[in-house]
């Protein structure tokens, strides 16, 4: 995974005007495929099926920031202790947060209507929470200590330990215990057995989310390094 | 909401996509800014 430059000047060029505007007209296509162009998934009340094109890519993509968070992590502790790796990993919890969060809080309004409360206790709602704690104390802990070195290698080393943890909250605790929760898109068979157009606007829903996150990280790695050389400058 | 009419859904989604795109230009307006300083 590249680690977004500094040093590169933010006069956007051609291609990225043009990536940035794709990226848009994507975004602008899913949302409309999600309304107009998938069907209502059986046994839903109403049109609360379509919440699944924005909650499950939203859940997708805090769970690719919080792995992309351990693998930065890892070239920290392995690669030299960069300190541009540890800016990446720290921006990639902080969005992945962000992200995980609002799969919380459509999956509480969907369980409002399906199941008549926000809050059940359901496996799922259990498992999201402990990963926004789980990171939640991820900064914590980069809060807490005060040497730069330090923090930065504790927090790599706790990041690097999301490796396990999260695939073990997003994808095993739910599947091992009975849950309200709908089947995942990937079955306990390991099949998936979704109606295509659904699937096609998951998939584009997910991708485009996707895409965002690695925008979005590439912008805060990029500001961080500034306002650290910055520092770096006052002080000498 | 309770109905699981299609008013919700549009609003979390504006919710949504006009938080992250606000967002990314207050990104896009801190770098700026980060870049002129410098």
């Amino acid at each position: 995974m590249a680690v977004p430059d500094a040093s590169r000047s933010h006069s956007s060029s051609p291609l990225t005007s043009s990536l940035a505007w794709g990226l848009w007209l994507w975004v602008a296509v899913t949302i409309w495929a999600a309304f107009y162009y998938a069907p209502l998934a059986a046994g839903f009340i109403g049109e609360s099926s379509r919440i699944l094109f924005f909650h499950v890519p939203m859940a997708w993509t805090s769970f690719v920031a919080f792995i992309a968070a351990g693998v930065w992590s890892l070239r920290y502790l392995f690669g030299g202790r960069r300190t541009e790796h540890d800016r990446a990993a720290t921006a990639a919890v902080e969005l992945g947060m962000v992200f995980c969060i609002l799969a919380t809080v459509t999956g509480a309004l969907w369980a409002r209507i399906m199941w008549g409360a926000y809050w059940n206790w359901d496996p799922r709602q259990i498992s999201i929470t402990l990963a926004l704690l789980f990171y939640a104390a991820y900064l914590v802990l980069r809060g807490a200590v005060e040497d730069p070195d330090a923090r930065a290698r504790l927090s790599a080393a706790y990041a690097a330990l999301g490796l396990i943890v999260a695939p073990f909250l997003f994808f095993v605790l739910p599947r091992i215990t009975f849950s309200l929760h709908p089947e995942s898109v990937i079955n306990a068979q390991g099949k998936v057995e979704m109606e295509s157009r659904m699937l096609q606007v998951l998939l584009s829903g997910s991708a485009a989310f996707t895409a965002f996150f690695f925008w979005l990280h590439n912008l805060r790695c990029r500001i961080a390094a500034l306002a650290e050389r910055d520092a770096a400058e006052k002080e000498a | 909401m309770v109905g699981g009419g299609l008013g919700w859904i549009v609003a979390v989604n504006l919710i949504i996509w006009t938080g992250l795109f606000l967002y990314l230009l207050r990104l896009n307006r801190q770098l700026r800014d980060k870049e002129r300083g410098s």
